[in-house]
């Protein structure tokens, strides 16, 4: 792990659609004194399965792959997550230990916030609690939408596209 | 009021003995009024469907008593059960909050009470009462992590009786049943649905069975299943 210069998310260029990200300036200054950003090499692990949570990314630029493991090492990948995506959330909030592992593909900047910042973070900010309901619906629909796929064959997508 | 289904059903939200024992009833006082106004008691029968995979989504509906499959289907009538939802959970949440279809058909296996909340009342309760949006990021974290259990389970598994002993020993963890040596699992679900809770056939379901009471890993006793080897059980759920 390399330590980053302390990058501010107030000054942060980011493109549109970064639901985590997008926040109003009280909580984006919040945020930003609660966090720390470290880059990190290709191949690292966030986060391992089984693992306690004790912190939640938010991935500033390259991709995660997220991933369950069998009891004998067999790796199944759940899918590639990108830029401003926030990873290890679901176990923060339950108070469980990751039920995934997240490895980076790419050398990446990511933010990073404890457990307890982040619960106490999303108390004040009912903005910021908000938009991790919406990014944890859309985990979901992906996870479903997996489930699907591995259980039964095949995704929505798939048979929506498949001809008649 | 008896309904009936034979249900005790609970009018009032702020009356509710059970409600400090679950996790998204349990609001502060300003938010329980709050959804007391936009909810309906409702009560149905077992095998009453409340919404179904790919349906636009109309609200959410929270499990007061009874319990709820939840599966998912392919277009020829295969389906896999993700999960049997207990009281107290909320079930569409994540297409009432992203506003896609529901992602799964939520069918009653007992006489159940069900408080509904349309979409639109409950995304603007949520905006006002920040303590219930962290309990539905709490719900929905917990669902996340089961579904990426089950797709461990399904995907990772070696074999049909590799992914039962673990559905066995994941059942028998329940209840105050985890410290004993022989815990006792009471089986509410038929041959067919285990075998859709695994992804296996309902014959493949009952051949397992027999083979582990040959073995006399299981025994049954009326509708309860004892676990009479554990650690046998535990060899078959870790493909050894």
């Amino acid at each position: 792990m390399e330590s980053a210069s302390q990058v501010s998310c107030l000054e942060c260029v980011r493109p549109p659609g970064r639901l985590f990200c997008d926040l109003p300036v009280e909580a984006l200054k919040d945020f930003d004194f609660l966090k720390s950003v470290n880059r990190y090499a290709r191949g690292t692990t966030l986060f391992r399965e089984g693992h306690p949570a004790h912190n939640v990314f938010v991935l500033c630029n390259g991709r995660v792959r997220l991933s369950v493991c069998s009891e004998s090492g067999r790796r199944l990948t759940l899918r590639i997550a990108g830029p401003g995506e926030v990873l290890g959330m679901s176990a923060c909030l339950s108070g469980s230990a990751h039920e995934i592992t997240a490895e980076l593909l790419d050398n990446a900047q990511v933010a990073m916030i404890k457990r307890r910042d982040l619960l106490h973070f999303l108390h004040e900010h009912r903005e910021a609690c908000l938009h991790v309901v919406s990014l944890l619906s859309q985990d979901l629909h992906i996870a479903y939408d997996r489930v699907r796929s591995v259980g039964l064959g095949r995704s929505r997508r798939s048979r929506v596209l498949r001809p008649h | 009021m008896l309904s009936p289904y034979g249900l005790d059903i609970i009018e009032s939200c702020l009356t509710c003995k059970t409600r400090s024992e679950r996790l998204f009833c349990d609001l502060p006082a300003a938010a329980l009024q709050a959804f007391e106004a936009i909810k309906y008691a409702t009560a149905y029968p077992k095998g009453a469907v409340l919404f179904v995979e790919g349906q636009a989504p109309r609200g959410i509906f929270v499990l007061c008593k009874g319990r709820v499959k939840l599966s998912i289907c392919a277009t020829d009538g295969k389906t896999l059960i993700v999960k049997i939802a207990e009281p107290g959970e909320v079930l569409g949440l994540s297409a009432s909050v992203s506003g896609k279809p529901y992602e799964l058909t939520a069918e009653t296996i007992d006489p159940c009470q069900v408080n509904f909340v349309k979409r639109d009342d409950f995304l603007r309760f949520l905006k006002e009462h920040s303590e219930a949006c962290f309990k539905v990021a709490e719900q929905l974290s917990e669902k996340y992590n089961t579904a990426c259990h089950e797709v461990r389970s399904l995907g990772l598994s070696h074999s049909a009786g590799e992914k039962l002993a673990k559905l066995l020993l994941e059942w028998s963890s329940r209840n105050g049943e985890a410290s004993k040596q022989e815990p006792h699992v009471k089986m509410a679900l038929t041959h067919e649905e285990i075998a859709q809770m695994i992804g296996t056939s309902r014959e493949t379901v009952t051949r397992l069975f027999g083979d582990l009471k040959k073995r006399q890993i299981v025994q049954t006793k009326g509708s309860t299943l004892v676990i009479r080897n554990k650690a046998a059980l535990k060899l078959i759920a870790s493909n050894n």
